[in-house]
């Protein structure tokens, strides 16, 4: 099967600002796949140059069986952009369905989809009024029906839970869990990886338009946790004194710290390369350090990216994201 | 067909928008209304005139008083004569008081040039300065008459009417009425020039709306640009139309009842006064505006696309407004020569052959060929100018609050 989404090569640059610099992914179809980066990486313009918004200035992208992005490709896409944007005068069934019928629907489907989608939404008493008598959130709302409605293979979404309270965050995860298990494909961008790690299948980190990390969530956080980190707690002080010239030792331990806020553990090491877990435990045992924990850490997504990023790429550069 | 379809969705969306909205109705229907004023309120007012003035007479010559109380009183005044040596100061006062309207002084020398001076507080008025002067004019002539000894006889043939009249006319067609023909290449571009500054006006802030709505990265992702031009221009443009269409029916009717409408309102109704047309013309006519306007709505179009906000509209669409006043300003040429080489010019050109053509054809200057062609210079010149939009538009898509120089807009269309 061929993937619904290949990204090869592809820059943008504005002025001599390079916003997307040699980017290449691809998404497999089926697939919740997440670009997250911090502001300012490049995500929101890759996923534009994808609806052909912009024009990219090298590379290639092919969308679902090799379509360049362009007005053939639209109908299979639904797309939520970052700039969120409604006619404000027109009834909110109608602009839902306005933009069913722009993206192929006949117009009699695209209504009937409306109405369904308003009432899926919890919407379904707001039909019949105007964009701009709706609070901001189910503005959003109705925005996420726009890019839906037309039942694309492809979902982009941009941000899609800037904005929203926790419950509607909800909803949106579940319409994206419905969106995996019908087969179809989801791209999103986020900065907030709590609920990026709660539906994602794949992830592709990039910060100042560069990939940095790229890869399936569980492979990565396998990966990570391979690296070593170990999270310790002992019985009592006395243990703790014993474990400490182990703790020491530059050839078992290469560096250590103390816990995560809100973390029962007393602290956490990283083993020296080569050093597996197992030889940690062993060595701990061996010396009759008394343990009340001992836990290979998985990191969060949170803090792959953070490890990743770093502290300087976080920073936003001068232009604002999509600029 | 896709892009056809997207455009006539699109259309469909402003119309709709634009029709269901309260004012769209209520102008709609009061327009008219305003058109059968525009009929009824001049016959009205002319018709009652200044029945029931109160004009006290100043004879100092002291012949002319009397037959001009029985003229006045004729034509339904309420004249009164007073002493020849009453002070201008004592009728001004009655004037003040309200007891009169005003007072005429006939000074001593009136029969040989002196001036006749009419002082009223409905002195402004049309009527009751085209009655005083229509009947002291004939008054003084048939006394110089007298005085010079001429019989009412041959006084009658001195003064008899004499009528010229002015008409248009290439030698090929029948003389038609000058200044009808004017009139009506006149409220023409009238027209024109109202419906498009409204509704070009629209076509343009529909554009920037999109912006500051920011509805238009989702529109932009969804259709292709030219799709969305062409579907607001037509779109807009079908709301003026259908409201035009609905005033020039109204104002049809009211013309052709006018003299039982005038009737309800107790007044004897004359013809309307404006020439007939031919349906050929009238045709010529209808595809000028049509094309004219849609022209002009493209020319909106790019200046919305341009700007990002509607306080830079103010600015940007100066030039535009500039170019129609030039075609407003041109008229007179073209109804001067209307076969003359710079009616032939300006009717070719795009910008203003759609205000242009149809006086000059009304007025017999162009033959069919060069309506054609002039009417095919418009066509294209329209699609190139909503392309040119949908291209601006295209490329600014994403620069809000910032204008763009000219350099870069010539950038933009060849991108």
């Amino acid at each position: 099967m061929s993937h619904a989404l290949v990204v090869r090569g592809l820059v943008k640059a504005f002025g001599n600002h390079v916003a997307v610099d040699e980017l290449s992914f691809e998404v497999p179809r089926g697939v919740v796949y997440g670009i997250l980066g911090p502001n300012g990486a490049g995500k929101s313009t890759t996923l534009r140059m994808i609806n052909d918004i912009f024009a990219p200035d090298a590379g290639e992208i092919v969308v679902l069986d090799g379509l360049s992005p362009g007005a053939e490709a639209a109908q299979r896409i639904g797309y939520l952009p970052e700039e969120r944007g409604l006619y404000p005068r027109m009834k909110v069934a109608d602009m839902i369905g306005f933009i069913g019928e722009l993206r192929g629907l006949s117009r009699g489907d695209a209504r009937r989809r409306a109405g369904a989608w308003l009432d899926r939404l919890g919407l379904g008493q707001w039909a019949k009024n105007k964009v701009q008598d709706l609070s901001k959130g189910m503005q959003q709302k109705v925005q996420f029906a726009t890019a839906l409605i037309h039942e694309p293979e492809l979902v982009i979404l941009d941000e899609p839970w800037s904005g929203l309270d926790p419950i509607n965050a909800e909803v949106l995860r579940d319409v994206v869990d419905e969106l995996r298990a019908a087969g179809r494909t989801v791209v999103f961008s986020t900065h907030q990886m709590e609920q990026a790690e709660k539906v994602v299948d794949r992830v592709c980190i990039i910060a100042r338009g560069k990939k940095l990390l790229e890869g399936k969530l569980l492979e990565l956080k396998h990966r990570a946790a391979a690296d070593g980190l170990v999270s310790l707690g002992f019985g009592d002080a006395a243990a703790r004194a014993t474990a400490e010239p182990l703790l020491a030792d530059p050839s078992l331990v290469s560096d250590r710290r103390a816990p995560r806020a809100g973390d029962v553990a007393d602290c956490e090491v990283k083993l020296a390369d080569g050093v597996t877990s197992q030889q940690l435990l062993a060595a701990l045992v061996t010396a009759g350090a008394r343990l009340r924990r001992f836990e290979v850490v998985v990191p969060t997504l949170h803090q792959i990216f953070v490890d990743r990023v770093g502290g300087s790429a976080a920073i936003a550069e001068r232009r604002p994201e999509g600029s | 067909m896709r892009d056809l379809r997207d455009m006539f969705v699109i259309a469909r969306r402003e119309l709709l928008e634009r029709v269901r909205s309260t004012w769209f109705v209520v102008i709609t229907l009061l327009g008219p209304i305003g058109m059968v004023a525009l009929v009824l309120v001049p016959a009205l007012i002319a018709a009652q005139g200044a029945d029931g003035a109160k004009v006290e007479i100043v004879d100092r010559t002291g012949v002319l008083a009397q037959p001009l109380f029985d003229r006045l009183t004729t034509a339904r005044w309420k004249p009164a004569i007073v002493p020849a040596d009453t002070p201008d100061q004592v009728e001004m006062d009655r004037i003040r008081d309200g007891k009169i309207n005003g007072f005429l002084m006939i000074p001593g020398d009136a029969l040989t040039g002196g001036t006749i001076l009419y002082r009223g507080d409905n002195g402004s008025s049309q009527v009751v300065g085209i009655t005083l002067h229509d009947s002291v004019t004939d008054l003084v002539q048939r006394q110089r008459g007298r005085q010079a000894n001429l019989s009412p006889d041959q006084l009658d043939r001195l003064l008899a009417k004499v009528t010229v009249v002015p008409q248009h006319t290439n030698g090929k067609t029948e003389g038609a009425s000058g200044i009808g023909s004017l009139l009506i290449a006149y409220a023409l571009v009238f027209v024109l020039y109202t419906v498009i500054g409204t509704y070009g006006v629209g076509v343009m802030r529909s554009v920037v709306q999109e912006k500051t709505s920011r509805v238009m990265e989702l529109m932009v992702a969804t259709v292709k640009p030219r799709s969305l031009m062409s579907g607001k221009i037509l779109g807009v443009g079908a709301a003026g139309l259908i409201q035009i269409l609905v005033w020039l029916a109204m104002g049809a009717v009211t013309l052709a009842y006018r003299a039982q409408l005038l009737a309800m309102f107790g007044v004897a109704g004359g013809s309307s006064g404006l020439p007939s047309i031919a349906a050929g013309e009238i045709a010529i006519v209808a595809a000028y505006f049509v094309l004219g306007f849609f022209f002009y709505a493209s020319m909106y179009a790019a200046v919305g696309a341009m700007v990002s906000s509607e306080q830079d509209t103010q600015q940007v669409q100066m030039p535009v407004v500039m170019v129609m006043m030039v075609g407003v300003v041109c008229l007179q040429i073209v109804s001067d020569d209307p076969r003359g080489s710079a009616a032939v010019v300006m009717t070719m050109l795009p910008f203003w052959s759609s205000m242009l053509m149809p006086m000059r054809y009304v007025l017999g200057g162009a033959t069919l060929g060069e309506v054609a062609m002039s009417l095919a210079i418009l066509l294209v010149s329209t699609v190139l100018i909503a392309r040119a939009a949908a291209k601006i538009y295209r490329v600014g898509v994403l620069m809000y609050g910032k204008r763009p120089g000219f350099g870069e807009l010539l950038r933009w269309l060849r991108y």
